[in-house]
């Protein structure tokens, strides 16, 4: 008897942990709340698109670039009178053409390369949305973004987006894992791991790179987009290097390996800037102590503590077992 | 003013730019051929070495050179201190390198805003007057960058090829093992080599100060710069570093003359991609032998 039966823990868990999510609006003592656990949402999304890239062996530092095209292609669209709803996903497609298109370019490059032309990409990106003031309205931006309404339910206020925010985060979330177990997932998995040896068994892995840097970025561009009708609001500002820079340090403190690790780094970082926000100023300095700190001590991220902790219990348990048989 | 005027002074602010761009990327080569660290903290120390020196020689009034030595001293100093906690725990480690210098970046910038304020400060001009050539006036004030940035990327290249060291760092950027196998000790080279770089950083922010203005935001801009001249010039290679620096100054400074500023940074990157495609070692790099 050593195959341990397969239990039914994950799957309350996870069921748990979405029903809680989901009844959040009723026990939370206040709006803020639910206003912290929607832009968790937003970037749950965010950082499993830069997820989906590493995924493959690959670092974007400019996810930011690709969402604040997303923000405005759909407030600039939808204020036109599109279907909010509708330019959500135009966004998301905007920013994976473009994706691809820069990604067939840069992706032929060592990693680094790849990392520094993304990054000018996203400086780019707030470049023009300064510089065309006449579409984009320049550094004041872009105000009265249109909400978005299902069949006629406009989703104006946080109690009302909150849901279809959770709905948004959580099929990504879905999309993800089922992405990472498909053939492709493996494809990707096994171009991080050797880029050459898989290239040798008959992958094209810079196709491999270019598609998960198109549905990565896509996912930005989408996410971009729901946060800019939920704030109702987009400037150059929105998305800078810095929210680069923070969707990748909760990958990294989160772990980059599976889809728990995004989650694990959302729920961690997202509320530590308003727990901080007493240290005033000190905030930045904490966020970049906590980044250096994982990577130094916990290279692969929160989420691998429990990995480990997982094994060592099923070691014990079958060790335990056997102990139990070889007993008379 | 007439169109020669103009063109000259355009080709002198080019170059002025270009050169603190030189120094910039110099030193993020340098950090990356021989450490293998995409350093995204290089502009910080840039910063910090303008503020320093904003502080010693625009406020306090110290003699120009003792200042400039404190500054770069003191930035130096904080180099070693950052290679000694952080990044030689990241060495060779390219990805987790590079994330990590980005938590250093976050750290040192918001350090200064927290210690010197956000608002911008000058810095008195280290020198007035003009020099005029045939009818041209070049301000003493930029051929002073642009001097002191040449006899910096001299030393520094009479540093790496003729001086025991300097051989000792070519030998790791390299191969670190092999130069080990040598006798070379590694562990001095990869301290030197960091320090130096973030030197010759401190040294281009001290140059800026007082042509333009100091505050804590200043340092990401030249890392920008620095990367894209890095991807243009080739990753790890010096002479590529002086040329893209040049080529990028010079489009900066005729682009925002004659066109738009903004519209030269989209040049450039349509340089940098223009580039990957054609020539993906960078117009003076190597090709890289995978390992």
């Amino acid at each position: 008897m050593i195959s341990v039966a397969t239990k039914p823990m994950p799957y309350v868990g996870i069921a748990a942990a979405v029903g809680v999510a989901a009844l959040l609006p009723w026990f939370a003592p206040n709006q803020f709340y639910v206003h912290l656990a929607t832009i968790g949402c937003i970037n749950l999304m965010l950082v499993l698109g830069l997820a989906i890239i590493a995924r493959a062996g690959q670092l974007s530092m400019g996810h930011g670039g690709f969402a604040l095209v997303g923000g405005y292609v759909s407030a600039l669209l939808s204020m036109k009178g599109w279907p909010p709803l509708l330019t959500l996903f135009i966004a998301g497609l905007v920013a994976a053409v473009i994706a691809a298109g820069l990604g067939w370019i840069i992706l032929r490059l060592r990693g680094v390369y790849f990392v520094l032309v993304a990054f000018a990409f996203s400086q780019i990106a707030v470049l023009l949305a300064l510089d065309m003031s006449s579409v984009t309205g320049g550094a004041n931006g872009l105000v009265g973004v249109p909400p978005i309404s299902i069949f006629g339910y406009v989703l104006r206020a946080k109690p009302q987006f909150y849901p279809f925010a959770l709905v948004c985060a959580l099929t990504t979330l879905l999309l993800t894992w089922l992405l990472y177990r498909s053939p492709l997932g493996t494809m990707m998995a096994a171009t991080a791991e050797n880029q050459r040896l898989t290239e040798s068994s008959g992958i094209d892995t810079h196709r491999v790179q270019v598609i998960a840097f198109t549905i990565g970025s896509g996912i930005a561009g989408f996410a971009g987009a729901l946060s800019t009708h939920y704030l109702r609001f987009i400037s150059p500002d929105s998305y800078t290097f810095w929210e680069s820079v923070s969707y990748l340090t909760m990958l990294v403190v989160g772990g980059r390996d599976g889809v728990l690790g995004p989650v694990v780094g959302v729920l961690v970082l997202t509320p530590l800037p308003e727990l901080l926000r007493s240290t005033e100023g000190l905030q930045h300095i904490i966020y970049g102590a906590v980044l250096v700190l994982c990577l130094m001590f916990v290279p692969n991220g929160l989420a691998s503590l429990v990995q480990t902790w997982r094994s060592r219990q099923r070691v014990a348990r079958t060790s335990a077992a056997l102990v139990a048989e070889e007993v008379p | 003013m007439s169109m020669e005027i103009i063109l000259v002074q355009t080709i002198v602010n080019g170059l002025m730019v270009g050169m603190i761009y030189v120094l910039m990327a110099i030193g993020f080569t340098m950090v990356f051929g021989i450490m293998r660290i995409v350093n995204f903290a290089h502009g910080e120390f840039y910063m910090a070495g303008a503020f320093l020196f904003a502080i010693l020689y625009g406020s306090n009034n110290l003699p120009f050179f003792i200042s400039v030595l404190l500054a770069v001293g003191a930035t130096a100093l904080l180099g070693l201190l950052m290679e000694r906690i952080v990044f030689r725990k990241f060495r060779g480690n390219e990805l987790n390198g590079m994330i990590a210098s980005v938590g250093v970046a976050l750290i040192l910038q918001n350090s200064a805003l927290l210690l010197w304020g956000s608002s911008a400060r000058t810095v008195p001009p280290v020198i007035s007057g003009v020099l005029s050539v045939g009818g041209i006036v070049f301000p003493w004030s930029r051929l002073v960058v642009i001097i002191g940035a040449i006899v910096a990327v001299v030393s520094l290249n009479l540093l790496i090829g003729h001086t025991r060291i300097g051989r000792a760092m070519r030998a790791v950027a390299q191969d670190a093992e092999i130069a080990q196998v040598q006798g070379i000790r590694v562990d001095v080279i990869f301290p030197v080599a960091f320090v130096l770089g973030v030197s010759l950083a401190a040294f281009a922010g001290v140059l800026m100060a007082p042509v333009l203005s100091v505050s804590p935001f200043i340092g990401l801009a030249p890392t920008l710069k620095a990367f894209v001249i890095v991807v243009i010039g080739g990753l790890g290679s010096v002479p590529g570093a002086v040329a893209g620096g040049l080529l990028i100054g010079l489009i900066e400074s005729f682009a925002g003359t004659f066109v738009s500023a903004s519209l030269s940074e989209i040049l450039q990157f349509l340089v940098v991609i223009a580039v990957v495609l054609l020539r993906p070692q960078g117009l003076l790099g190597r090709k890289e032998r995978e390992a």
